[in-house]
């Protein structure tokens, strides 16, 4: 059986299930690389929701080439609903978020990601860990690209404020 | 991408539910049995001798064909059909299917202790990843009131 994905979601969509596993083979690390620094304690629930809304759609999936972006846009909203759902109280969050690069970030990632709230973290993993552009960020978001513009751009100070104190 | 960014794998049992809820029909069954991971597996995917006697409709299973985690078997019921398997077999994982059957099991070590494990399968519709929809949890819990006997 051919490992490419395009072929193993036309080989699922026609109803083989051992190319089903060797598709999930595939989309787990990508999944869980979206979804883990943004449901954080809940990271393993919102990986395996976000493939369970998957699988339980691949038959609707026209474009097989599509695939990535269609699985990280379900993986971005899986992961805010599961993280939202097993908020716990939040340690003084941060409002905004740190720049590329910042040595802060490098330095834990996890400490940062801690202070944010589940759509900021969202904002950061698509622009640090997918590459997105703020554009492509706010429609996958459905939020306007100047909120986007704004959360991730105004933040350099507050965040060293917070980090800091 | 800077630092270290948090990731997580999913365990088999969470790979079951995941590939389960993609096909129409197929139930979960689940349970926490109390013996250690290693001990359930044993009995779990060993295909020509326990397996049979764990899941009911099999009466005995050979292996043809092992490449890596890949195999090939052939399997023939307690009423004498025969079906050539196709699938997946790894540590705390066994995915097969035929034209006509599909048998998932999968088990996790617990984090409380005992071991987490669950089934899924039965009859295939024909030239779909969809289950008939009889009888399916009523024979995972079969299999798994056999595992659960088998380990005491």
């Amino acid at each position: 059986m051919s490992d490419d994905p395009v072929g193993l979601v036309r080989a699922a969509q026609a109803g083989d299930t051992i190319a089903m596993n060797s598709l999930l083979d595939h989309l787990v690390p990508y999944t869980s690389r979206i979804c883990a620094p943004i449901a954080l304690h809940s990271g393993a629930d919102a990986t395996q929701e976000a493939l369970v809304a998957v699988f339980r759609a691949l038959h609707t999936l026209r474009e097989p080439q599509a695939l990535y972006g269609w699985v990280r846009s379900i993986a971005v909203r899986e992961a805010v609903r599961i993280a939202r759902r097993d908020s716990r109280s939040t340690p003084a969050e941060l409002t905004e978020l740190p720049a590329p690069g910042d040595p802060q970030l490098a330095a834990d990632i996890r400490d940062v990601l801690g202070r944010l709230s589940p759509e900021h973290r969202a904002i950061l993993v698509l622009r640090d860990v997918e590459g997105l552009d703020e554009k492509a960020a706010a429609d996958l978001l459905g939020v306007p690209e100047g909120t986007v513009k704004s959360r991730l751009h105004r933040a350099r100070d507050s965040f060293r404020k917070a980090w800091t104190s | 991408m800077s630092g270290n960014w948090p990731n997580v794998d999913l365990d088999p049992v969470r790979r079951l539910r995941v590939l389960a809820a993609g096909i129409p029909g197929a139930t979960v069954t689940e349970r926490v049995l109390p013996a250690p991971f290693e001990r359930v597996w044993a009995l779990l995917s060993d295909l020509e001798g326990q397996f049979g006697r764990i899941q009911p409709d099999m009466h005995r299973v050979t292996i043809t064909q092992v490449d890596g985690d890949r195999l090939q078997a052939l399997a023939r019921s307690r009423f004498g059909m025969r079906a050539r398997l196709d699938g997946v077999l790894r540590p705390g994982w066994c995915w097969l299917q035929s034209r006509f059957l599909l048998i998932g099991m999968a088990a996790s070590p617990e984090p409380g202790g005992g071991t987490r494990v669950a089934f899924t399968g039965g009859v295939r519709v024909p030239g779909r990843a969809a289950l008939v929809p009889i009888g399916v949890g009523r024979a995972g819990r079969r299999a798994m009131n056999r595992l659960a006997d088998r380990l005491h």
